[in-house]
């Protein structure tokens, strides 16, 4: 099982963001220390009411500090961007990490963002789909051409190869990206905000969708899930939810929820009724037995865990990452 | 005087690119070793018929090589992105490395990067203003809200904010005097080109002088200048060591179509390596180089020499021998007699 240590790198505003980046790649050297397997960045543009670190220039810059680890985007906002871009961003970062790189991709949900990139709502799907299959293809091709809907390649040569192509995982929360993602990614990363109980249901969505696809079950399987663990559950919530709580009214205003599933899209409600079947709160075996829980049913066996909310301190953030590392990853392992 | 390294990080097609990075970061933490002040890297795609690696990326992992360095993106082609994303991305490096980022910009002249970027050359000046513009306001305000012709922004914001005040620099490189002019306008400081002979450019100071007193503005600071620069025993060894490999670099340039962005009678990239050079590279023994930095400095009043040091095919011995001598035997002379 591997066990990924996701990076928001968002802070309250206000906190200085040399010291809070000093902060960052201290983590993960630790990460590396306690056997995490690999580092994913997070990206969002214009991000108020927390500011944040850049996702490309993070993991840059994060590969010298960990080598040997895992390095995923989680996700890049790909509609926003040309093929040629990243398809040559990624590349130096799948050399700086030695060949361990994955791109996670997704299609944003922001029009703050899509507007700022001289895009909309409406043509995201079909840009994923054509960046997708020019980003292979560039990886893969001498020479590309071949017209999209919003860059032209006429001949265009990515300029430095990947060791091999990286994997592309597509994270997806709505039922039709799940399904997308069956039929053009690698993996579907399973995401952090739907219920578990929509989780289990979705799964069946993705097994359709690899079945209507002719594809195999995937290498790796992804799962991300908020989770905190302290003596008790009652201690774990109390101790979250202030970071936790600001950071769902933060996806709440932004408009996360409405990428989400009918019947469970509402990121906006009391935090107990949020955190209920969402988030997972308890003693080292309590997280463990969820993990478990959630591992065994989807088939997942990647565990993402964001630790760090925007506001907790990295005296916290470094507790948590000991627990997770030396108590509940065992107890996990056991349990699978 | 500011001495500063660049590198292209161009390399032939099949050569090991992971070997080539080692071998860069070896040239970075020497540089860095050695008292230079900035590390440089310019930006292509598609960089066919050289591998290359990305621009800031590259500068990005080359921060945990070099803790002193300044970090140039020199240049970006600004024309071809969005100004949010490199306003976040560049004031995140600039968060990252504690205030050390320089912000080259220019337009670019290949038509397979703005094919490839969705845009195309009559577009390029436009974009590049208003993309700078956007940049410098996300930069310095709260939230904006600006209307370009390939971007909106409505009340977008870049939330953490550039360490240097009230921006990182801005260096605008410029081979043509319109550009020059915008240099002047818009810039910090011209970033003048490699390309051009001396002569081109005491005249082309002329224009961006007369610009800058036009806007009523005072000489920057900082004035950069990019050159090629090679030092050997002899220059007849210079030549006869990085002759091959820097020729080969500009006839590519000339293939690129460099040429056409270049004032006419100083537009000719496929001359003989002597004509070529003559006047347009810093080349020779350590004396001759020094030399020709401090003509340079005294008739154009650049204090920032950013060089390269090494071409495609170019050995690594030679560029780190290259480098050894430049700070022994040419940086105090300069310093000394300038």
């Amino acid at each position: 099982m591997q066990f990924v240590l996701a990076i928001r790198g968002q802070f309250p505003p206000g906190d200085d963001m040399n010291m809070r980046f000093e902060e960052l790649m201290a983590q993960v050297r630790l990460a590396k220390q306690l056997g995490f397997t690999g580092i994913a960045k997070s990206c969002h543009y214009s991000s108020s009411p927390w500011q944040e670190i850049q996702q490309i220039p993070f993991l840059a810059r994060a590969a010298a500090e960990a080598p040997g680890l895992t390095f995923l985007t989680s996700i890049v906002l790909l509609p926003l961007h040309k093929p040629l871009e990243i398809a040559e961003q990624t590349a130096a970062l799948d050399l700086f990490t030695g060949g361990r790189f994955i791109l996670g991709v997704g299609i944003g949900y922001r029009d703050v963002e899509f507007k700022a990139f001289g895009t909309g709502r409406e043509e995201r799907v079909p840009r994923l789909v054509e960046n997708i299959q020019a980003i292979r293809r560039l990886w893969t091709e001498d020479a590309v051409t071949m017209k999209g809907s919003h860059f032209e390649l006429d001949g265009a040569v990515c300029s430095l190869k990947p060791r091999r192509p990286p994997p592309i995982w597509i994270g997806a929360n709505a039922d039709p990206a799940i399904r997308r993602a069956a039929h053009i990614a690698d993996s579907w990363m399973i995401n952090p905000h739907n219920r578990i109980d929509t989780i289990l249901r979705q799964i069946e969505v993705y097994k359709r969708g690899l079945d209507e696809a002719g594809k195999p079950w995937p290498k790796t399987l992804p799962l991300a899930r908020e989770m905190f663990v302290a003596r008790t559950r009652a201690e774990a919530v109390r101790l979250a939810r202030p970071y936790l709580e600001a950071k769902y009214k933060a996806y709440h205003d932004w408009g996360q929820g409405d990428a989400m599933p009918e019947g469970d899209n509402d990121l906006g409600q009391e935090f107990d009724e949020l955190a209920r079947d969402r988030f997972l709160f308890g003693s080292a075996d309590e997280v463990a037995e969820q993990i478990v829980g959630m591992m065994k049913a989807t088939g997942a066996n990647q565990l993402s865990c964001p630790i760090q909310w925007p506001g907790m301190p990295q005296e916290v953030v470094v507790e948590q990452m000991h627990v997770m590392a030396e108590e509940v990853v065992p107890l996990v392992k056991q349990g699978l | 005087m500011q001495f500063g390294l660049m590198t292209r990080g161009q390399y032939e097609l099949g050569d090991d690119m992971q070997q080539r990075f080692a071998e860069l970061a070896e040239q970075v933490r020497l540089a860095d070793r050695l008292g230079f002040a900035s590390l440089t890297k310019g930006s292509h795609y598609s960089a066919w018929p050289y591998q290359d690696f990305q621009q800031l990326p590259y500068l990005t992992r080359m921060m945990a090589e070099a803790p002193n360095l300044r970090l140039n993106a020199g240049i970006i082609l600004l024309p071809l992105h969005k100004p949010l994303d490199l306003a976040e991305q560049l004031a995140t490096m600039d968060v990252m490395s504690g205030g050390r980022v320089i912000v080259g910009a220019g337009l670019g002249y290949r038509d397979v990067e703005f094919d490839g970027f969705g845009t195309n050359r009559p577009e390029r000046i436009r974009r590049f203003e208003e993309n700078l513009e956007a940049m410098k306001r996300l930069w310095t305000e709260e939230t904006v809200t600006m209307a370009g012709s390939h971007f909106a922004l409505r009340e977008a914001s870049c939330p953490t904010k550039p360490v240097q005040k009230p921006h990182p620099p801005i260096w605008i490189g410029a081979n043509a005097d319109g550009a020059i002019r915008r240099a002047a306008r818009l810039g910090t400081c011209w970033y003048i080109n490699p390309h051009n002979r001396i002569s081109t450019i005491l005249e082309q100071l002329d224009v961006y002088r007369r610009a800058l007193d036009e806007l009523g503005r005072p000489m920057p600071g900082e004035l950069p200048i990019r050159r090629e620069v090679f030092v050997a025993d002899s220059r007849e060894e210079a030549v006869r060591l990085c002759g091959p490999h820097l020729a080969g670099k500009y006839a590519v340039y000339a293939s690129w179509g460099q040429d056409k962005a270049m004032p006419a009678g100083d537009a000719d990239l496929t001359a003989a390596f002597d004509d070529l050079a003559r006047d347009r590279f810093l080349v020779g023994s350590a004396d001759e180089v020094a030399e020709q930095m401090i003509a340079l400095a005294r008739t154009t009043g650049v204090n920032h020499v950013v060089m390269s040091v090494q071409w495609s095919g170019m050995p690594q011995s030679l560029a780190l021998e290259t480098l050894q001598r430049l700070a022994e035997d040419v940086f105090p002379k300069v310093r000394q007699g300038s």
